[in-house]
C-alpha cells in the first residue's frame, strides 16, 4: 500500500500563493459559513434568473419569504409541506449512506400510500388509535416491500439496484393507474372517472396538530423517523453495518456480515420510510388516494437528504427549507407573477451550490511559501 | 559524476505532520541510488515531490543545475522525471503498446502506432526488456505489468527513473530480473532512485539515502557499511529479526490437529482452476508456512479457510467439526481469526476510527452492546486497551484508520484477529509492505500466539522468514500443493523448483 495522503488529488490545480488542502477535522463553523455562503450564491443565480424572466427581484423574494415563512400559519403550512419531503429525504439517507443507490423512493411513496389505503379499507371499524395506527403501519409495510423486491433482486440475481428501482417506480404508478380508473377502488359515486379513490374515512385521516388547518401527526412522525435514522445509524449495530457497508462492503463481508441481508434490512427500512411519506400525505393532506400529489416526492427527497449531508438532523433542515419553497412559490406566482416553473429551477441551484458547499468544507486554503 | 537531479532543504508538511524536512539529497547521472526508510519515514513524499505530484512547501528542486518548479507530473515528465508508482495505472482492455502510447504528449489526435511500435521495440532491445507489445494487460501477470509501467516512463525519455518499491510485487526470480536490468540502464547513463525497504536490493545500490520521521539520517555508500548499521540508521535502534525458534516446540509429540483441509478444489469466475485438490493439516502449536509465486491459490485457499469462499468440493474440518459451507461468521465463531493481505481493503474500514474497527466482525456481540445499542463507551475502553497492548501509534482512538501508517493499520488488525480468535491464525502476508520494526513485531506475536497452542498457516513472499518461523512449510503451485518441506532440513533451491512447479512427494 503506498501511504494514503490526505491531500491526494488536488494538486496539479494548485497556483501561485494560495493552495488547497483537505481538512483533517473539518471544523463545524466552517460547516456551516459554507453553507450560508451556498445559499447567498445560491440566491444570486437565482436572482439572475428571476431577472432575465423579466421579474421584479426583490418582490419576488420578499414573496417567496412571506409566504414561507412571514407568518406563523405560513410557517405551519411550510412545515406541512416539509413533511413528506423530510421522510423521503430520511428514506435516502438510510440507503445511500449504505451506498444502496436506490431511487425507489418515488415508487415507495406510492406503494406506502396504496398500502395504507388497502389497510384504512380493511381495519374500518376499529377503536379511533388502533385504526390510524395500523393504517400507518399497512403504509409503511408497503413501502418495505417494494423495497424490499429491489433488494432481493440485487441479492438474489445481481440486479442493479438503480435500474429496478427506477423500472419499479413507473410500474407502481399504472398498477395505481389502473386501480383508480376504473379498477376496485376508482371512485364509485361519480359518473366521471377522476383517476381517483373516494374520500378515506374521516376516522383514519392523521388528526390536525397545533391547531392549523394544515399541518397534522404526520409532521410529527417524520421528527420521529429522524430521531430513529440517527439512533439506528449511529447507536445500533445494524447502523454500524449500514456505513460500514458505505464505506467498505468487502470487509465487512470477509469480517462475517451477510451483505445479501444487510442490504435487504436497509432498502425495506428505507422503503417503509418512504411509504410513510405517502400514509403522510394522503391521510393527512388530501384525504382521498390520487396520484398527481404523491408525484415527484420520492425524486425530490434525494436532493433533500443530498443537501442534508445524508445526516438525519441535516435532512430534517433541508426538507423544511425546500418546504418553504415549495410553499412560498404559490405567493411569488400570484404577488410577483414569475412563472411557478422557477422553484424547481431554484431547487436545482440550490442542490448544485449545497452540493459544492459540501465537498469544499471538508478542504481549506493555506498559503504557501514559495521561494521559486 | 554530475548532478541531475537535487532536492535542497526540502519541506512538505501535511496537516498535522511534517512529511519532509529540509531534505538535501544528491541523485548524480548513472547511479542507483536507494532511498531506505521505514514506512512513513517520508519516502513516498520525497518522490512525490521530485514527481511533481506534491509541490514542497519550503526549498526547491534542482534538475541539472537549474531550479524546477513541478507543478504537475506533467511538468516533471517533460523534464526527464519518470515515475512507476506501486500501483499501476492502466487500462487493462488496451494492450501493452497501446497503454505506452496513449496519453504522451505527442499522440495528438491521431495514433501513429506503427511509428510508436518502432520505437517501444527499440526501447526494448536497447535495454533488454522482453514484452509482447500486443498482449492485453489483463491478461500479463503483475510483474510484466510492471516492465509496461517502466517502459511508458522510457518511451518519455526519462532520464531520471523513480521506483516505488518495485520489487513488492515480484517473485525473486522477476526481481532478479529486474536488477539486472536496471544495471543495464544505469551503464546507458540512465539514473534510477529506488525505493526500498529491502535489505538486499538496497545493498545493491550506489548510493543510499536513509530517511527517519520524514528527515535525511545520512548517504552511505553500502560497500562502507554493514546491513546492520544501515537498519540502526533506518530505525534508531537494534532490530532482531531472526526469530529463535523454540526447538523444543510439541511437534515431535504428534500435536493434536486442529485444521484438516481434503481434497479441496475451487474454480474462480473466470473457470480458472485456482485450488486443485489441496490436502493439507495444521496441529496445535504449529505453524504451517505457505509458499508460492502469488497468484498460486494462496488467497483462495486462505478465503476458504474463514468461510468466506465455498469450495466446489473436499472438507474442511475444525477440531474434528465439519465446517465447509458454513458462513463465515460461523468460522468467526468457533475460534478463527484472518489477517488478509490486502488489508485496507478486506481487513479494514478505512473511513472508520480505531475503535469502530475492533469491533468489526463483532459489533453484534455482547461485549460491545448494551440491549438494542451499542455500547460506545465499553467499545472504547477495550479498543484503547488494546490500542497500548499493540503500541499503535495514533493521537486517539477516534483516529481513522487511513489516517495511520500501514504499519499501525495492520496491528490494529492483529489486536482484533488476536483478541476474537482462539484456535487458528490464518495470516496472508502480515508483513508485506511493512518495515523491518513492526515486521519483527508481528512475527513476535505470531510466534507468541502458537506458543499459545493455536494453529497458524502463514503465508509471506519472504522465504527467509519462512524458513525461519515455521514448523513446516507447504509450496503452493498452480492451485496445487506441490510439496510440505521441513525448514530444517530443506533448501531455499528446493522450495523455488516446488514453487515452479515440480511435484514432491507427499512426506509430511
Amino acid at each position: 500500500m503506498t501511504q494514503v495522503s490526505p491531500s491526494v488529488g488536488l494538486n496539479p490545480a494548485s497556483r501561485g500563493r494560495l493552495k488547497i488542502e483537505r481538512r483533517v477535522n473539518p471544523k463545524a463553523s466552517w460547516t456551516f459559513s459554507m453553507y450560508i455562503l451556498a445559499t447567498v450564491v445560491g440566491l444570486g443565480l437565482t436572482a439572475l434568473l428571476l431577472l432575465t424572466s423579466g421579474a421584479d427581484v426583490i418582490k419576488a423574494f420578499s414573496a417567496l419569504f412571506n409566504g414561507a415563512f412571514g407568518s406563523q400559519k405560513a410557517i405551519l403550512a411550510t412545515l406541512a409541506k416539509s413533511t413528506p419531503l423530510i421522510l423521503t429525504g430520511l428514506a435516502t439517507v438510510v440507503a445511500f449512506r449504505a451506498q444502496v443507490w436506490s431511487i425507489g423512493q418515488e415508487g415507495q411513496v406510492y406503494s406506502g400510500a396504496m398500502g395504507a389505503y388497502f389497510g384504512c379499507l380493511i381495519f374500518a371499524g376499529l377503536p379511533a388509535w388502533l385504526y390510524i395506527s395500523l393504517v400507518v403501519l399497512s403504509g409503511m409495510i408497503g413501502g418495505a416491500l417494494l423495497g424490499g423486491l429491489a433488494a432481493y433482486l440485487k441479492d438474489r440475481f445481481d440486479v442493479n439496484e438503480i435500474i429496478s428501482t427506477v423500472m419499479m417506480n413507473y410500474l407502481i404508478v399504472f398498477l395505481l393507474s389502473y386501480l383508480l380508473g376504473g379498477g376496485p377502488w376508482t371512485e364509485v359515486s361519480t359518473t366521471v372517472v377522476y383517476q381517483q379513490t373516494g374520500p378515506v374515512p374521516s376516522a383514519s385521516e392523521l388528526p390536525h396538530i397545533l391547531g392549523s388547518s394544515k399541518l397534522h401527526l404526520g409532521f410529527i412522525l417524520a421528527l420521529v423517523s429522524a430521531v430513529i435514522c440517527y439512533i439506528l445509524l449511529e447507536k445500533t449495530p445494524l447502523g454500524y453495518e449500514i456505513r460500514a457497508m458505505g464505506f467498505n462492503p468487502i470487509a465487512l463481508a470477509y469480517r462475517g456480515t451477510n451483505i445479501g441481508r444487510t442490504v435487504i434490512l436497509v432498502m425495506a427500512i428505507s422503503g417503509a420510510i418512504a411509504g410513510l411519506a405517502g400514509v403522510s400525505e394522503i391521510f393527512g393532506t388530501s384525504h382521498r388516494l390520487r396520484a398527481d400529489t404523491l408525484y415527484g416526492l420520492g425524486y425530490t427527497g434525494i436532493i433533500i437528504g443530498m443537501i442534508g449531508g445524508l445526516r438525519p438532523l441535516g435532512t430534517v433542515v433541508a426538507g423544511i427549507v425546500f418546504g418553504g419553497l415549495a410553499s412560498g412559490a404559490l405567493y411569488m406566482k400570484l404577488l410577483a407573477q414569475v412563472p411557478a416553473a422557477l422553484v424547481p429551477a431554484m431547487q436545482g441551484i440550490l442542490l448544485l451550490t449545497f452540493l459544492c458547499a459540501g465537498v469544499a468544507a471538508r478542504y481549506k486554503l493555506v498559503r504557501v511559501n514559495t521561494d521559486g | 559524476m554530475t548532478t541531475i537531479l537535487k532536492a535542497v532543504n526540502l519541506t512538505k508538511r501535511f496537516p498535522g505532520v511534517i512529511a519532509n524536512e529540509d531534505v538535501n539529497f544528491e541523485l548524480k547521472a548513472g547511479e542507483v541510488h536507494c532511498l531506505f526508510g521505514e514506512n512513513g519515514a517520508g519516502k513516498s513524499t520525497l518522490s512525490s515531490c521530485l514527481f511533481g505530484f506534491y509541490q514542497p512547501e519550503g526549498g526547491h528542486i534542482e534538475i541539472e543545475g537549474e531550479i524546477a518548479n513541478f507543478k504537475s507530473p506533467r511538468d516533471a515528465i517533460k523534464m526527464g522525471v519518470g515515475m512507476v508508482h506501486q500501483h499501476f495505472v492502466l487500462v487493462s482492455e488496451f494492450t501493452v503498446l497501446e497503454n505506452i502510447v496513449v496519453g504522451t504528449h505527442d499522440a495528438g489526435w491521431q495514433l501513429n502506432l506503427p511509428k510508436a511500435r518502432a520505437r517501444v521495440v527499440n526501447i526494448c532491445q536497447e535495454y533488454g526488456i522482453d514484452l509482447d507489445l500486443d498482449a492485453h494487460i489483463r491478461d500479463l501477470a503483475v510483474g510484466q505489468q510492471q516492465w509496461v509501467e517502466i517502459l511508458k516512463a522510457l518511451y518519455l525519455d526519462a532520464k531520471v527513473l523513480i521506483l516505488d518499491e518495485p520489487s513488492a510485487v515480484l517473485t525473486p526470480e522477476e526481481a532478479e530480473r529486474l536488477f539486472r536490468i536496471m544495471d543495464h540502464m544505469r551503464e546507458l547513463g540512465l539514473s534510477i532512485l529506488l525505493i526500498s525497504h529491502k535489505m538486499v536490493e538496497v545493498m545493491k545500490s550506489d548510493r543510499v539515502t536513509v530517511l527517519r520521521k520524514g528527515k535525511v539520517v545520512g548517504t552511505v555508500t553500502p560497500a562502507d557499511v554493514t546491513p546492520q548499521e544501515l537498519t540502526r540508521m533506518m530505525v534508531g535502534r537494534d532490530v532482531e529479526l531472526r526469530m529463535v525458534r523454540d526447538q523444543a516446540s510439541n511437534l515431535s509429540e504428534t500435536p493434536q490437529q486442529v485444521l484438516h483441509v481434503e481434497n479441496v478444489s475451487y474454480r474462480d469466475d473466470r473457470g480458472k482452476l485456482a485450488l486443485d485438490d489441496v490436502n493439507l493439516h495444521i496441529g496445535k502449536g504449529e505453524i504451517l508456512g505457505l509458499a508460492g509465486v502469488s497468484g498460486s491459490g494462496q488467497k483462495e485457499l486462505f478465503e476458504i479457510l474463514a468461510g468466506v469462499l465455498v469450495s466446489d468440493s473436499g472438507k474442511v474440518s475444525l477440531d474434528g467439526e465439519q465446517i465447509q459451507g458454513l458462513p463465515s461468521r460461523q468460522y468467526m465463531d468457533r475460534g478463527v481469526g484472518m489477517v488478509p493481505d490486502d488489508r485496507f481493503r478486506e481487513g479494514l474500514i478505512p473511513e472508520f476510527t480505531i475503535r469502530e474497527n475492533m469491533i468489526l466482525g463483532w459489533q453484534r456481540h455482547n461485549d460491545y452492546t448494551n440491549g438494542m445499542f451499542l455500547d460506545h463507551k465499553q467499545i472504547g475502553t477495550i479498543a484503547d486497551g488494546l490500542i497500548d497492548e499493540f503500541q499503535i501509534v495514533a493521537p486517539s482512538g477516534a483516529t481513522p484508520v487511513n489516517h495511520l501508517s500501514g504499519g499501525n493499520a495492520q496491528k490494529v488488525i492483529l489486536a482484533r484477529e488476536f483478541v476474537h480468535s482462539s484456535k487458528l491464525l490464518l495470516a496472508n502476508q502480515p508483513t508485506r509492505g511493512l518495515d523491518l520494526g513492526v515486521i519483527e513485531y508481528v512475527y513476535k506475536q505470531i510466534i507468541a500466539k502458537r506458543e499459545e497452542g493455536y494453529a497458524v498457516l502463514l503465508a509471506s513472499e519472504e522465504l527467509e522468514d519462512l524458513l525461519n518461523l515455521s514448523d513446516r512449510i507447504a509450496v503452493m503451485s498452480g492451485g496445487r500443493i506441490t510439496g510440505i518441506v521441513d525448514p530444517q532440513t530443506t533448501t531455499i533451491e528446493e522450495i523455488g523448483l516446488l514453487m515452479a512447479g515440480s511435484e514432491r512427494e507427499m512426506t509430511a
